[in-house]
Parts: structure tokens; C-alpha cells; sequence
């Protein structure tokens, strides 16, 4: 099956859906979004990281060291109040976005 | 917001750790990447490969992430600031030059608006000064500011609507005795309310109560802090105890606060700043318009809510009420209300501006200069640049490097320039004649940093904004072609600094004539003839206690004795005295009517000056008798109703008659004529320059002593050598008749004069200061830009004259092009100037503002100074060597 890149916009609520599940760190967010996705969605893993350093500076994840299933120092985020609040928000207009695409495309 | 912030801060400061951060983040997500293929059966090197594929570009990655933390621009712009000072550094005879230049115009700029700041910005010592204002009677057509009489100051406090209150005020001088020497003072007779008018509070005592408006309270006394120190050492204890003034007991109730002297130049009576204040209750007989005149200030407060237009029109209507009323005595009289800060710094305001428009003019010459200077240079670094933008810098990150130099340039100017400021402005103190400016001080205060600041980023951004833009925009392929050499930016500078050179010699034109006309102006007032020889000139002022000296005859008996007493002193020519001799301020004045004409009520004669004179008055003061003779010795010891006129009373009043032998009431004794014995003219003298050079002689009347006894008199010494040397042996003269009796006023007639062209002298000099640095700029400028035209054509002139041109073609040739840039900045100039000369109208003395020599000479020498400033270039040019050209490329 061939992977798509993610359309832009969307990888912001896709982090905020992983991290809505438990703290994880990058690579694991990554690794979570091609798995469920059933590896369609190919995350660029360089925009990974601008991405989870905007949505931090924005206050709707926040990051701190732990440590990794390997025992390796490693960066988690995890969602915020805002950050879950802006994930409902999101998912929202993402809905309606699919849905109002998938009537245009049902109709034509 | 604020984890924005936060974040962008954190990022700034700790730029290390989150660096080390990120760097540690991305290498563990590769790290398990990597891990991830070997566990799907990939070799480790194979692994991390791929790893490392899949990521993309790992440096792009960090520069997108700092991209995302937003701390570039700040980075950017240290990046940029570090960036610049190295390359400020590593020119530094540029960087002292556009650093200096920049210093120059910044630093006059910063010190004239310190001023501009003292004189007409900041808040006067006052409580809400902006509600105050002055109130004047008004001849309109004549005076604006006269003084107030006590019966129209009450008319106004009952009539008017628009003031809380209404202060009014006169100066004078008394003798203050016991304790010491004895002193004259200036003392200001006030309404009680005066302080609380002012909103001014005493900072020892408790000033002035209600009360001591009532008669019996009125014995007490407020000190100003300055003399409080001079006097009494700053000693508390002051407060409570008695002071003798004049014979009177004054019990001491305040201590001004420090800097309030309430000064007012129109209507001082003594011309000099107070030194103690006491309560004034007008008396009831001057409640009566036919026994008191006009010699009143007043101050009065607006009411919340209260306009100066509206206290305006209130009180025409109010003195238009009165002037039906009492029309003779306050016919044509009006009434006028002046703002306090208006009041103050009227007479400086114009020449302030203008100056604040000079330096102006001279910051621009002084940005044109540090531009054109960039642009020379950035021409030298058009490689550097191309070289940058050729491997990505965009258009605007070039400016911006660019521009953050130049605003580097200007801000080290600009300390430079505030330093110089500072020792500027302490210099115009040092320099500042009295009465002038009310400076005590220049501080360095937050307007004038702000100021400092303003100007000085501005001044940046002018002079750097178009070198930057020109750069940015430039062709980067033409440029790496050509090697900098008549690309498209090496001709957009070209232009530029043709442009900048007319601009520097328009503006340095304008700079010049206006301080030629003030130069011409000044030297015309200089010329005037005064009326009188001013030169070994000592004059002082007497005044006797009126409780010593009660009646006429006693100070007559006095001065009597203390004049040939003074003549007989080795080295004193002769010596007379006058009741206000010119160059001391105001003097009386009155209506006069001539016998020979029918008459009229007191408010449609014409005025007179009235003066009232010693024996040997005219020789002394050496103003010449023009018709029939001087007083007698017999009219200068009794009052044989005898009188002198000046030439301009005879030319205006009795033209065409012969005034000799005619009679006129003086209206000084009375306001009726009944009460006035007519004088006879006996002579004609010239006329006398009362008020300042430039104010020719009013019509005048002399009276000898005994006619109207004054108790305060002005002595006039002619010596033989310096007048000053003389006063020691004066005072012991003085006090030999009278140790109580104090010398005030001191000073030479020279003196006198030069302060009375002081203010002319200030504007002129400063003037004068800035088009000079406006011409030096201006003529670095001018060479800088042909000397740059030059070099760069070295080659062209070396094949020229390999072909066979003459040396003076290529002199010519250089000449022709500064000449060309210099004539059509002077011509613009010429143009700009006459329409701003308008403006000096009011400075000016003798000479119109379009004065065609003035013009003509500015012109010429500018033109000259242009010529030489290329000729340094132009005939380094004729010494080109063609061969050393040739092999330059």
C-alpha cells in the first residue's frame, strides 16, 4: 500500500490526538501515527520536531525529560489543559472539513 | 503570551542548553530509528543510514526548529549588531569621520533643544501654570503689556467671571539696614494672595495669611531662597524675626522655595529679580482713578473650565465697560490676557525656533555627509555583498545588515554627540547674558535623552535607509562581472551622492544667509548711534528712605551734596544724574499738552517721555543741544518751570513752529491740568536711545531735580579711566554722608549696552556657529564625493591624457563636475532661503530679509569654498600617471 504525506495543517492534531492517549516522545509519536494509521500516513520526522516545538510554545503540550523503555534520557510531551481543549476544537472542524469534502466529492 | 514569551527569552539566553537539548533529542530519535531497522534485520551502519535519510536534513531540521522557537530575529539582529562593529572597526578612519560628523549634528541639536526644553517646554515652578496668566492693560496700536492702575485691577476682580483670583504686584527698591552692611534690595509689594494665586508654597514658615491683607497685619516679609542664603547663611531660626527695611520693622514669615523669582521684564520697575516679597493693601485713595496711574502687574489664575479666549473676551467687554464709564481716564484703553508662558519666553521664543531649525539643518548636512560616506563604501564592498546574496542572503537581510550598521553609527554619534551637548549647553550658560535665559541649569533629564535618542535613530535610518536600499537591489551577476565597477548600483550611488551634494549645499546655503543677515543686522545695531557717548560711563543707583528723607527738600539737599562731592574725586571728569537714564528699562511717561494748542482731555494728548535730570546733563552724557540752552544753575536748584525737548518731541509735536519760548503742561504731578504749572521750553537737545539700539527716541521732555523730586536717582560718572576702578572711592564717598545708605545697581554704561544687544549677539553667534559647521560639512562633503570620482576614474584620466589631453582639460574637466553639483545647490538654496527669510523679520535691524548683498555674498563664498573643496581632487587628477593608470586594472 502506498503511504500519502500528511495534507499540511493536520500533523498539529495528530500529535495532539497521540499525546491525548499518554506522554510519549518523539519518535514514539511518530511510530504511533504510522502504526494506527495502518503505515499510510508517513510522518516527515524533520517536521516532527518544529511541530512539537510550536504546539509547546503555544502552551498546548508540555515537555520534560523522563526516561525511555530503554532506559535512555529522552524528551516527553504530554497534552495540557489548552492542549486538550484545542483538540476537541480541532477534531471538530476537522469533521466537518471531511464531511463537507466527502459531500462534494459524493454529489460530483 | 507570557509562555510565549518565556519561551523566546529562555531560548535567547540559554541558547546553549537548548541547543544541546535539541541536539540530544534528534540523536535519540535516530538512535531508535536505527534500532528499529537492525531489529527488522539491517546491519548497523546500513541502519543508521537510513535512519539518518529518513530524517531529512538534519541541520535544516535545527534551523527550522529555531525558526519555530522565534527567537531569529533578535539573534539576527546580534548576529547583525556584532557583525557591524567589526566592520566599523576594521575602517576606522571612516568610522571617526561618520561618528564625528554625526556627534556634530546630533550634539548642536540635543543642546538647543535643552534649551528650547528650559525656556518653552518644561512646567513652570508653579502649581498648574498653565491656568495662569497675565493680565495687562492694552493701548492698542501701542502697547500690548502696559501696567494696570489699582482702580481698573478692583474693577476687574468685581466685574470678571473667568479668574479665581487676581494677584496684583509691584517692584521697588529699599534699603535694608542693621545687621551688616546696608543693602538695597528689590523688594515686590504684593496682594496677600499672590503666593496662593501662584500656588507656590514657602519652604520654611508659613508665608502669607489672609489676614495680612487687612490693615495693621501687613508687616511681615517673605524671603526668597536665594537671598535667605546670601544674606542670613540659610539660617531657620530666620523665620519669627525682624527685619528693618527702609526704617520699617518686617517680621520674617516665609522662605520661598529655591528658583522662584517671580520676574516679569515688561513691567519691572527696577529691572532685576526680586529678593523678598511683602504684603500690599491698596490704599483707599487709590481706589480713585484721578490719584493713581498705571504701574501694576498683574496675575491671575483661570477658573476650571476657563479658556484664555474666553478670559479674553470677558475682560475687552469688562474694560470696554469701564472705558465708557471713565472715559477720561480709560478711553481707548483695553485689556489683555497673556498666557505666563507665553509672557516669559515671548521675547527668546522666535529665536529659539529658528535656531531649533538651524541645527536641524545641520543634522541633515551632517546625514547626507555619513550617507554619501556609506555609499562610497559600500561601493568598496558591493563584492562582499554580491558574494553574500549569491549564496542565499536575501535582498532584505543585505539591508538589514546595512542598516543595522548605520543605526551602529549613529548611536556611537549620538553618545558622542550627548557629551558634546552637555559641554555645549555649559558653555551657552557660561555665556548667557542676564536676564536672557532663565537657565539655572541643564540637566540631563528624560526629554532630553529622549530627545537625544529620537534624533539619533531618525538620523540613522536617514542616512542609512538608501546606501542600504541601493545595495540590496544591486544585480548580483552584473556586479561579480564587472567587478564593481559601472554596475547599475554603482550608478544609482553616483546619483545619490550628486543628490546628496546639492542637498548639503542648498540647505548650507540657506544656513549662511540667514546667519549673514543676523551678522549684517547685528553689525547695522552695533553702528547706531545712541544718542549719547556710553563709553567711562559709571552708573549707580541712590534711593533714599522716604522715613529718613520725608520731604523734597531733604533728598535735594542730598543729592545737592553727594554730586560735587563725587566730581571732586581724582579721575571723575564730570557727574550728573537722571531719574531713568537710558539702557535701564521703562521710564515715565505722560501726556503733555502744549499752550499754543487748544485743549484736550489727558487720554488724546500725546505722550512724552519725562525725565528728570542733574546739573551738567547734556555735557556729561554728551548729547548735543540742538536749539536755545541748557538749564541754569539757578533752574537746578529751585523749580522755575523750565523744560528741554528732544528733537523727536519738536519734530512730531511742533513741527513747523519754533518751540522755543512755548509753554506745556506736563501731566505728571495731577491728572488735571490745574494741578500742573506749565514749563517753558528753553532748549532743544538730540535725541536718546532709551530702550535698546533698535528703538529710535521717543519723544521726550527734561526736567531739571527740583521741577519733580525723585527719592531714587541714577548717578552718572564720566571718568577718565575705567569707571569700575572708581567705585570703591564712590561708596566711601556715599557712606561718609550716609553710612545706612547703600550703591545698587552698579554697572558701566558699556555694560548696559552690550546687554541690551544681547539677545541679538546670542542669535547672531549661534547662528553664525551653525552655518560654519553647515559650510564644513558641507565642503567634506563636496570633496569627498569628486575626491571618490576621482579615484574611481583614475584609468579614464590616464588614457585621456595618454591621448594627449592636457593637464588643464582634466583640471577642467573635475572642476566642471563639482562646479556643475555646487552652482545647482546654491541656486535651489537661494530659492529655499528667500522663502525662509521671511522668519527673521522680527530679528532683523536695518536690513530687509532679502537683503541682495547678504545673498550675493553667501553665495559667492560658498561658491568659493565649493571650488576649493574640489580643486584638492581635480589636480590630484592632472598628476595621474598614464602608465601607473593603465597597469591599475
Amino acid at each position: 500500500m502506498p503511504r500519502i504525506d500528511l495534507p499540511q495543517g493536520t500533523l498539529d492534531l495528530l500529535i495532539l490526538r497521540t499525546l491525548a492517549l499518554e506522554p510519549q516522545h518523539g519518535w514514539a509519536i511518530s511510530e504511533r501515527i504510522q502504526q494506527i494509521s495502518s503505515d499510510v500516513l508517513r510522518v516527515q520526522q524533520g517536521s516532527l520536531y518544529p511541530a512539537l516545538h510550536r504546539l509547546e510554545r503555544r502552551g498546548w503540550i508540555k515537555a520534560r525529560w523522563g526516561t525511555s523503555e530503554n532506559n535512555r534520557r529522552a524528551k516527553y510531551y504530554e497534552l495540557t489543559k489548552t492542549g486538550r481543549r484545542q483538540l476537541e476544537v480541532e477534531k471538530d472542524a476537522w469533521d466537518k472539513l471531511t464531511a463537507a469534502v466527502a459531500q462534494v466529492l459524493g454529489t460530483a | 503570551m507570557f509562555k510565549d514569551l518565556w519561551f523566546r527569552l529562555r531560548a535567547l539566553f540559554r541558547r546553549k542548553s537548548v541547543e544541546t537539548e535539541l541536539d540530544e533529542e534528534l540523536r535519540f530519535h535516530l538512535e531508535r530509528q536505527a534500532e528499529k531497522y537492525v531489529r527488522a534485520g539491517l546491519d548497523r551502519e546500513e541502519a543508521r543510514h537510513r535512519a539518518r535519510l529518513e530524517f531529512g536534513g538534519y541541520e535544516q531540521v535545527k534551523e527550522e526548529y529555531r525558526d519555530a522557537r522565534g527567537v531569529s530575529l533578535i539573534e539576527t539582529l546580534a548576529r547583525d549588531v556584532r557583525y557591524g562593529f567589526r566592520a566599523l572597526r576594521s575602517n576606522p578612519g571612516f568610522s571617526t569621520v561618520a561618528i564625528l560628523t554625526l556627534a556634530l549634528g546630533i550634539g548642536a541639536n540635543t543642546a538647543i533643544f535643552s534649551v528650547i526644553d528650559s525656556v518653552l517646554l518644561r512646567p513652570l515652578p508653579y502649581a498648574d501654570p498653565d491656568r495662569l496668566v497675565m493680565v495687562w492693560e492694552s493701548l492698542p496700536g501701542r502697547n500690548p503689556h502696559n501696567t494696570v492702575s489699582p482702580p481698573d485691577f478692583l474693577d476687574w476682580g468685581s466685574r470678571n467671571s473667568v479668574f479665581s483670583g487676581m494677584a496684583a504686584l509691584f517692584d521697588q527698591r529699599a534699603n535694608l539696614t542693621g545687621n551688616g552692611q546696608p543693602q538695597e534690595v528689590v523688594l515686590q509689594d504684593v496682594t496677600a494672595n499672590f503666593f496662593s494665586i501662584l500656588g507656590v508654597n514657602p519652604i520654611l514658615g508659613t508665608g502669607f495669611t489672609a489676614e495680612n491683607g487687612q490693615p495693621g497685619h501687613d508687616d511681615v516679609l517673605v524671603l526668597s531662597c536665594g537671598f535667605w542664603k546670601e544674606r542670613y547663611g540659610g539660617d531657620s531660626s530666620i523665620i519669627g524675626k525682624t527685619i528693618t527695611l527702609n526704617g520699617h520693622p518686617l517680621m520674617v514669615v516665609g522662605v520661598a522655595p529655591e528658583g522662584f523669582d517671580w520676574f516679569i521684564k515688561d513691567s519691572s520697575l527696577t529691572g532685576a529679580k526680586p529678593q523678598m516679597w511683602t504684603p500690599w493693601i491698596i490704599p483707599q485713595a487709590f481706589h480713585d482713578r484721578k490719584n493713581v496711574g498705571r504701574f501694576m502687574t498683574v496675575a491671575a489664575r483661570l477658573k476650571p473650565g476657563a479658556t484664555v479666549q474666553q478670559a479674553r473676551v470677558q475682560m475687552n467687554t469688562i474694560a470696554a465697560q469701564i472705558a465708557q464709564e471713565y472715559p477720561d481716564f480709560n478711553g481707548h484703553w483695553g485689556a489683555n490676557v497673556v498666557p505666563v508662558r507665553e509672557q516669559i519666553s515671548g521675547d527668546l521664543r522666535p529665536a529659539l525656533w529658528i535656531l531649533l531649525g538651524a541645527v536641524g539643518f545641520v543634522l541633515l548636512i551632517a546625514c547626507a555627509n555619513v550617507s554619501s560616506l556609506l555609499l562610497a563604501r559600500a561601493a568598496a564592498r558591493e563584492r562582499e555583498l554580491a558574494i553574500r546574496t549569491a549564496i542565499g542572503a536575501s535582498r532584505w537581510r543585505i539591508a538589514f545588515q546595512l542598516l543595522t550598521e548605520s543605526v551602529l553609527l549613529a548611536v556611537m554619534g549620538g553618545s558622542v554627540g550627548v557629551a558634546l551637548a552637555i559641554w555645549g549647553t555649559n558653555v551657552l550658560l557660561a555665556a548667557n547674558p542676564r536676564n536672557l535665559l532663565d537657565l539655572r541649569s541643564v540637566s540631563v533629564d528624560l526629554p532630553l535623552l529622549a530627545f537625544a535618542v529620537g534624533s539619533t535613530l531618525l538620523a540613522g535610518l536617514i542616512f542609512g535607509f538608501l546606501p542600504s536600499f541601493i545595495s540590496a537591489h544591486a544585480s548580483v551577476a552584473e556586479t561579480l562581472k564587472e567587478g564593481g565597477r559601472g554596475s547599475s548600483a554603482g550608478k544609482g550611488r553616483g546619483t545619490a551622492r550628486s543628490a546628496f551634494v546639492v542637498l548639503q549645499m542648498c540647505l548650507a546655503l540657506v544656513l549662511l544667509a540667514g546667519s549673514g543677515l543676523l551678522i549684517r543686522s547685528f553689525i547695522r545695531l552695533v553702528g547706531v548711534d545712541p544718542g549719547f557717548a556710553a563709553s567711562h560711563l559709571l552708573t549707580f543707583k541712590v534711593t533714599l528712605p522716604r522715613l529718613k528723607y520725608g520731604t523734597d527738600a531733604k533728598c535735594q539737599a542730598f543729592f545737592q551734596e553727594l554730586l560735587p562731592r563725587l566730581s571732586h574725586l581724582p579721575g571723575v571728569r564730570s557727574v550728573t544724574m537722571n531719574s531713568y537714564p537710558p539702557f535701564t528699562g521703562l521710564g515715565a511717561a505722560t501726556g503733555v499738552r502744549l499752550l499754543s494748542q487748544p485743549p484736550r482731555s489727558l487720554k488724546d494728548l500725546p505722550d512724552a517721555e519725562v525725565r528728570v535730570v542733574g546739573p551738567n546733563y547734556f555735557s556729561t552724557m554728551e548729547v548735543p543741544l540742538r536749539a536755545g540752552r541748557t538749564f541754569s544753575e539757578d533752574e537746578l536748584s529751585q523749580a522755575r518751570h523750565v523744560a528741554i525737548i528732544n528733537q523727536a518731541f519738536a519734530d512730531k509735536y511742533m513741527s513747523g513752529t519754533n518751540p522755543l519760548g512755548q509753554k506745556a503742561v506736563i501731566f505728571m504731578k495731577s491728572l488735571e491740568e490745574s494741578g500742573n504749572p506749565s514749563s517753558e521750553i528753553i532748549g532743544v537737545v538730540g535725541d536718546v536711545r532709551q530702550m535698546g539700539l533698535d528703538t529710535p527716541g521717543e519723544p521726550t521732555v527734561y526736567w531739571p531735580y527740583p521741577e519733580l523730586v525723585y527719592s531714587g536717582m541714577t548717578i552718572l560718572v564720566r571718568t577718565s579711566n575705567d569707571p569700575l576702578a572708581l567705585v570703591p572711592a564712590v561708596r566711601n564717598e556715599l557712606q561718609q554722608m550716609d553710612p545706612e545708605q547703600p550703591m545698587a545697581a552698579v554697572a558701566t554704561m558699556d555694560q548696559l549696552l552690550g546687554e541690551s544687544l544681547e539677545r541679538s549677539r546670542f542669535t547672531m553667534l549661534l547662528l553664525a556657529i551653525f552655518a560654519a559647521m553647515a559650510l564644513l560639512l558641507a565642503s567634506v562633503g563636496i570633496y569627498g564625493v569628486i575626491a571618490y570620482g576621482v579615484t574611481q576614474r583614475t584609468q579614464e584620466f590616464g588614457i585621456r591624457i595618454a591621448l594627449g589631453a592636457r593637464r588643464s582639460d582634466v583640471l577642467r574637466l573635475v572642476l566642471g563636475q563639482g562646479t556643475r553639483l555646487a552652482l545647482l545647490g546654491i541656486g535651489l538654496g537661494i530659492i529655499f532661503a528667500l522663502a525662509l527669510s521671511k522668519f527673521l523679520g522680527t530679528l532683523l535691524y536695518g536690513i530687509t530679509p532679502t537683503d541682495p548683498l547678504t545673498f550675493g555674498a553667501v553665495a559667492l563664498l560658498l561658491t568659493l569654498v565649493a571650488l576649493v573643496a574640489c580643486f584638492v581632487p581635480a589636480h590630484r587628477a592632472t598628476r595621474v600617471d598614464p602608465i601607473e593608470a593603465l597597469r591599475y586594472e
